[in-house]
């Protein structure tokens, strides 16, 4: 059946967005302005009607399916649900607008209703002859020309067409481009993660080239410090932690996938190319080591370490926690909801589900060394060496004595702390039944543990013996298997209770899978439909998160739901543009990067305006640039940047930060937590080792995800003990007492002066004079009181520092030290 | 919740009210589209005056749907799953026929943690050695572990057929708080001070409580905010003078110079919102005026030296040793204080049979350790007229198996299909003892109480209704119960 396709009506979309929000009032007089199928009543029909007239066959009542045309014009014995053209006639209307409430659609205990401006769309829609299109995000992005503007000289690129275009027709001015200092600080947060030193400050605002703002974009999109910090956006999707979770919450090594992943984003790894790596590496031609470690994406998830589980339940746990993962990332739906039913809301059956599911089914999980040939062979070497020393003294009586009395006095917390081997070697046979060859794992922790003195001598032997050995870092990644795993439907998505046998393959509503040969399509088969240029969302779900990222919102907000559940787009000709924009330009990340990033949307200030805040309170239509609030990680590195303490090594192992005592008891097994001394101890957010059970609290306190599922945008909360983190945390006082002493060392030698650099050190900006009135006053009444208190011997310099690391911890806790403007 | 696509009509909210709330919405990053603004519960919340504005928290206190039956809860967690036959389910039959083999159409289909032990040999049932008697006027059964709370049976209600899902401790802790084995969603206590905010404004509204040999399996997920906003998870309290983290002023700072670099924040942010007009800047401001009242309210909460030695004495605290007891007296004056939900862990119950884990001298030792303090904790809480709308929850994640462990002592595996749990106050029948099991306490034959049936009536009971607290996120409507959950009525006073 062909239906008149109405033509788009973009200049009523924001209008119409703000109706389907519920923040205008009812809007008449505009019966013969075409009425979008997509944007104006699908997502009616998809929240109110669906859960019992939609995709899910199950679920479906009286037999009535509104999500199809077919089934919404379908004769239901002389009546039909939308007759179009004719309202009167059509069922769906007369029982919307049904006067008894037992007769009612959507019935009263749904919790849902209908407001009398959606009733009102819907005749009209159905009066305009019903016409139907498919949800906008499973068709292909369109290629539209930027629309034409008034204001020619605002627009820098095509992006700034679509985005004044809506704003001229309603007469809405852009904002004016924010300030030098602030953009060059907005510039540094947002691409690389770290302000700006004043240095850089002073070099922008003294390069009066034209293109200077261009060549500060390029300058950050160049620094190895932008695959930092958009990694670490990545990483929050691949739900990258250094522990496994759950209750034991045992330490992993996975940090060269974070790694790889900095790297990958440094040098611009096309898209399409990172994505195949990520999902296939294993099973790319000729795979190198990195792209094995690459396949570290789908190791990320928790793994279950507690005594008496079902490895079958758990493992396919991790397979489901993938799927949902891969739909999530890449295609921004909710795949996940098809685990146990149809979809409620999108086109995903049950099978459809069980069938993406059979891509991820058949992998190993190894641990792979990466090194050097010669390392790997040194290291096999000496483990063949202690194997052999601990075989020749491991049937000796007085040793297994002494281990058995060792083992016995082993307190719960101390059998805790042992490896999994040895706990599950402690579990599978008491120690009087236990074989050499069973007992070997234990006894060499024994060896190792043991302070007997009839084990020293050994266990120094042995540290001899592993004197040089090579430090090899592992790394754990995905290996497809010989042979593949059958893949069973789970009823229910019950894995006790499998049904029948399903092939791999990918939902009908999506272009058609294209295998590389003619046998049973894999996961490499998957990844390639993934970053297909046929594909409909993986593009387009790219760069709205991209976009999300440099304006606080995607132009689909719901950035990991472009289903008919999520919210259409603020900008749909725009989110096309940059789709096809960016499979254009070869998957480049940092072409799209750099587009918004010179965009004058991008550039404008960010300042509230009241005139806008009741049309649009959400900040939707971009008149303006969104104050943000920098995540968990930033704020440590934007204190360790005032401060001058940041090390800025890239990679290697995560390290150990201060934090607060007793924060590692709050997880089954106390971990410790040492402080690191060294350079380490000032490294960058990111690198902190994350505990799942018991995340280090900055981290936490500031929304950063808790890694246990792909997180797309982490919120942004304003609590109060983030004032208290700030204010009173060990680390934040150690950075505050290191601004104040690099202010007295390196700063001018008046109070003024002082205040100045301190404020561009935190903020880039100069103070105004009453700022720095202000911070004087609290200077001058720190110092008082600093030499008042010390009496006669007071200390002039000791109370020189302590006035002005009060300066730097208000200025490390004001708002805008915190924010991106 | 309202329609998520319909907003209610926000005419009866003062404009400051609105506007913050508003904007809180928008700025919490998730659903703007879909958030109703009026009021989270779809009603028209009228601001209250609650002292201090609070217009800018999140955690003000709102109305919910109902009139609610309780204003707070104390959930006394114990973890690791305690032994409802050593505690509650008195079983005759069991202990008649200790050691036999269980008849195998009990274990048709089941499914257990550690299988592979019943693979060894077929599982026998464990009688109890524990001696059962009925206690107080409602004749309610309490074994010889619990004297003390035994002395309070007619103030509780006892349900023992309450039935889970998981059989293992980190994804049942995970279904008990948050209705599901799935991350990443809100736990109750996040749920409920979403719904209803708290009345504490210089105390957290959801504090967790630990205590015993180690932290409890799952770690901060179980007290987790999931996909709402951050203000809603729980604080862990820490043992110690500083129960809140980073509540203490850095060494060397004095009071007055925290003061005056509190009152040089307040006054540049304050320029600042000014400049930019941003509203955010006003949440961050009262914040920061939040965090400085904690510093006072906290180390006066912990500050046990009002409490008379008679109250002292009733919980079995020792003043400055930590303990589930001191626990309980905290989650007394912090509901006292407007705490919305406070929940204490304490472990370890998981009483497999191993040399530190059996149902002999390590039953002892925990039932010892909770005992005293459960009782008084009621007691206490009925003698200051709070425990009428303050509902007090005991139970673990699951409970344990009628079949014996073959371990080195006595012990039980997990067990989800029947286990007790006690509430208390709030709007439940004291006295009542709801759910039987069958002769071996295998599984509820009468009345069983799904976990999601728990918290569908908890809910209730805080006056809000578990099919409409719900949060749009990923395209869908999710709630603390899932898509299961009724109201157990007979459980209502």
């Amino acid at each position: 059946m062909t239906r008149p396709q109405p033509s788009r009506a973009p200049a009523r979309l924001c209008t119409l967005l703000l109706a389907s929000a519920g923040l205008l009032a009812p809007v008449g007089g505009r019966a013969e302005e075409p009425v979008s199928f997509s944007r104006q009543i699908r997502p009616i029909l998809a929240d109110s009607c669906f859960s019992c007239h939609g995709p899910d066959a199950n679920a479906r009542k009286a037999n009535l399916r509104l999500d199809t045309v077919d089934g919404a014009t379908a004769d239901l014995g002389g009546f039909a649900a939308i007759v179009p053209g004719s309202p009167e006639e059509s069922e769906v209307l007369l029982r919307i607008e049904e006067e008894l409430a037992e007769h009612r659609m959507p019935p009263p205990d749904s919790g849902k209703s209908l407001s009398r401006n959606q009733i009102d769309l819907i005749r009209r829609w159905i009066e305009q002859g019903a016409p139907w299109e498919g949800h906008w995000a499973f068709s292909p992005p369109s290629r539209v020309e930027p629309p034409p503007v008034v204001d020619e000289e605002w627009c820098r690129n095509p992006i700034d067409r679509f985005i004044l275009s809506p704003l001229e027709r309603d007469g809405i001015a852009p904002s004016p481009v924010a300030d030098r200092v602030t953009l060059i600080r907005r510039a540094s947060l947002d691409v690389i993660g770290l302000p700006p030193t004043p240095e850089e400050v002073d070099a922008f605002l003294a390069d009066d080239s034209p293109d200077a703002y261009e060549a500060l974009i390029d300058r950050l999109l160049a620094s190895p410090h932008f695959g930092e910090r958009w990694g670490r956006l990545w990483l929050d999707m691949a739900r990258y932690a250094d522990s496994n979770g759950y209750s034991i919450d045992a330490p992993r090594e996975i940090w060269l996938y974070r790694d790889w992943v900095i790297d990958a984003l440094n040098r611009d790894l096309p898209f399409d190319e990172f994505t195949l790596d990520q999902l296939a590496g294993d099973l790319r031609p000729g795979a190198t080591t990195e792209q094995l470690v690459a396949t570290g994406f789908h190791r990320n998830t928790p793994i279950n370490q507690e005594g008496g589980i079902d490895r079958e339940q758990f493992r396919i746990e991790s397979v489901i926690d993938r799927l949902n993962t891969t739909g999530t990332v890449w295609l921004g739906l909710t795949v996940g909801c098809a685990q146990c039913h149809d979809h409620k809301y999108d086109p995903i059956s049950q099978v459809d589900y069980y069938r993406l599911f059979a891509f991820l089914n058949s992998v190993d999980e190894p641990t792979i060394p990466v090194a050097s040939p010669e390392d790997i062979a040194r290291r096999e070497e000496i483990e063949r060496q202690v194997a052999d020393y601990l075989s020749e003294i491991e049937r000796d009586p007085k040793l297994l004595a002494i281990q058995k009395s060792w083992e016995e006095n082993l307190d719960a917390p101390a059998r805790q702390r042992q490896s999994q081997e040895v706990r599950e070697a402690f579990d599978a046979t008491p120690f009087d039944k236990r074989t050499p060859e069973a007992n070997r794992v234990v006894f060499a922790a024994f060896i190792d543990q043991s302070d007997a003195p009839e084990v020293t001598p050994h266990r120094e032997a042995l540290q001899k013996i592993k004197a040089d050995l090579p430090s090899i870092p592992t790394t754990m990644v995905v290996r497809e298997q010989a042979s593949p795993r059958e893949t069973r439907f789970l009823m229910g998505g019950d894995f006790t209770r499998p049904g029948e046998v399903v092939e791999p393959g990918v939902p009908s509503v999506l272009p058609p899978l294209r295998s590389r040969s003619a046998g049973r399509p894999d996961r490499l088969d998957l990844a390639r439909w993934l970053v297909d240029p046929a594909n409909p969302l993986t593009a387009r779900v790219t760069v709205n998160r991209i976009w999300q990222a440099y304006f606080g919102r995607g132009i689909v907000e719901t950035g990991e739901d472009f289903g008919t559940q999520g919210t259409p787009p603020s900008h749909p000709e725009l989110l096309d543009w940059l789709a096809t924009e960016f499979v254009a330009r070869g998957w480049s990340q940092k072409a799209i990067h750099r587009l918004i990033l010179t965009s004058n949307a991008y550039r404008q200030a960010s300042a509230h305006r009241p005139e806008l805040s009741e049309i649009d309170p959400g900040n939707r239509r971009l008149a303006r640039q969104s104050r943000l609030r920098i995540e968990a990680e930033l704020i440590r590195d934007s204190a360790l940047v005032a401060s001058g303490l940041l090390h800025p090594k890239i990679g290697g192992p995560s390290v150990f930060p201060p934090q607060p005592d007793g924060v590692m008891s709050l997880g089954q097994v106390d971990r410790g937590w040492t402080a690191d001394q060294g350079p380490d101890r000032y490294r960058r957010g990111m690198y902190t080792f994350f505990w799942r059970a018991t995340p280090h609290p900055l981290l936490v306190g500031f929304d950063a995800p808790d890694g246990t599922f792909a997180c797309t945008r982490r919120a942004r909360s304003n609590t109060p003990l983030q004032a208290l983190m700030l204010l009173n945390d060990e680390a934040f006082f150690e950075f505050a007492s290191a601004l104040a002493d690099r202010v007295l060392a390196t700063g001018p030698t008046d109070d003024a002066g002082r205040i100045d650099l301190a404020f561009r050190l935190c903020l880039a900006r100069h103070p105004d004079e009453a700022e720095s009135a202000r911070l004087a006053e609290l200077l001058e009444g720190q110092r008082a009181h600093a030499l008042g208190n010390s009496g006669a011997g007071a200390d002039p310099e000791a109370a020189e520092r302590s006035a002005w690391t009060a300066v730097a911890r208000v200025l490390l806790n004001l708002d805008e030290f915190i924010t991106r403007e | 919740m309202t329609p998520p696509v319909e907003s209610e009509p926000m005419t009866d909210l003062p404009p400051l009210l609105r506007s913050t709330r508003r904007h809180f919405f928008e700025r919490c990053g998730i659903g703007l589209g879909s958030m109703a603004l009026g009021s989270i519960l779809g009603g028209n919340a009228p601001a209250r005056d609650v002292g201090r504005s609070r217009s800018n928290d999140p955690l003000a206190p709102r109305p919910g749907h109902l009139e609610p039956r309780a204003k707070r809860v104390i959930y006394l967690f114990m973890a690791g799953g305690p032994s409802q036959l050593e505690l509650f389910d008195h079983k005759p039959e069991l202990q008649r026929l200790h050691n036999q083999p269980i008849p195998s159409s009990y274990l048709e289909g089941k499914r257990f943690a550690f299988m592979d032990t019943f693979a060894k040999e077929p599982p026998r049932l464990l009688g109890t050695r524990r001696a059962f008697a009925r206690h107080g006027d409602s004749g309610a059964w309490v074994s010889e572990c619990l004297p003390h709370t035994a002395r309070v049976a007619d103030d509780l209600t006892f349900v023992k057929s309450v039935w889970t899902e998981p059989v293992n401790h980190a994804p049942a802790k995970l279904y008990m708080n948050s209705g599901t084995t799935q991350f990443g969603r809100p736990s109750m206590g996040a749920w409920l001070t979403y719904g209803i905010g708290s009345e504490a404004d210089d105390l957290p509204g959801f504090v967790v409580l630990q205590s015993g040999p180690r932290g409890p399996r799952g770690g901060s997920v179980l007290w987790g905010s999931g996909f709402l906003p951050t203000a809603y998870q729980g604080v862990p309290f820490r043992n110690g003078p500083e129960p809140i983290l980073d509540l203490s002023r850095p060494e060397g700072v004095s009071p007055a110079d925290q003061a005056a670099t509190l009152d040089a924040i307040g006054d540049l942010n304050r320029r600042r919102l000014d400049s930019t007009g941003d509203p955010e800047i006003a949440t961050r401001i009262a914040s920061y005026e939040m965090a400085f009242r904690m510093q006072t309210s906290a180390p006066e909460l912990i500050d046990l030296s009002g409490e008379s030695k008679a109250t002292l004495d009733l919980y079995g605290v020792e003043p400055g040793v930590p303990s589930f007891a001191t626990n309980c007296l905290l989650a007394r004056r912090l509901v006292e204080r407007g705490t919305r939900f406070v929940q204490l862990y304490h472990t370890n119950w998981d009483h497999h049979g191993g040399p530190t884990e059996n149902l002999e001298d390590s039953l002892d030792t925990v039932c010892r350790d909770v005992d005293r303090a459960c009782a008084a904790l009621v007691t206490d809480l009925k003698a200051r007229g709070l425990l009428q709308d303050t509902l007090v929850i005991w139970g673990g994640e699951f409970g344990r198996t009628p079949m014996g462990e073959v371990r080195e002592k006595i012990g039980r595996n997990h067990h989800p299909d029947a286990f007790t749990m006690w509430m208390a106050g709030g709007g439940v029948k004291p006295g009542l003892t709801l759910g039987e099991t069958d002769e071996f306490g295998f599984s509820g034959i009468e009345d069983r109480v799904h976990v999601h049936d728990l918290q569908a009536t908890i809910l209730h009971l805080l006056g809000l209704d578990h099919t409409r607290l719900t949060y749009r996120f990923q395209g869908r409507d999710f709630r603390l119960t899932d898509v299961g959950g009724r109201v157990v009525e007979k459980l209502l006073a």
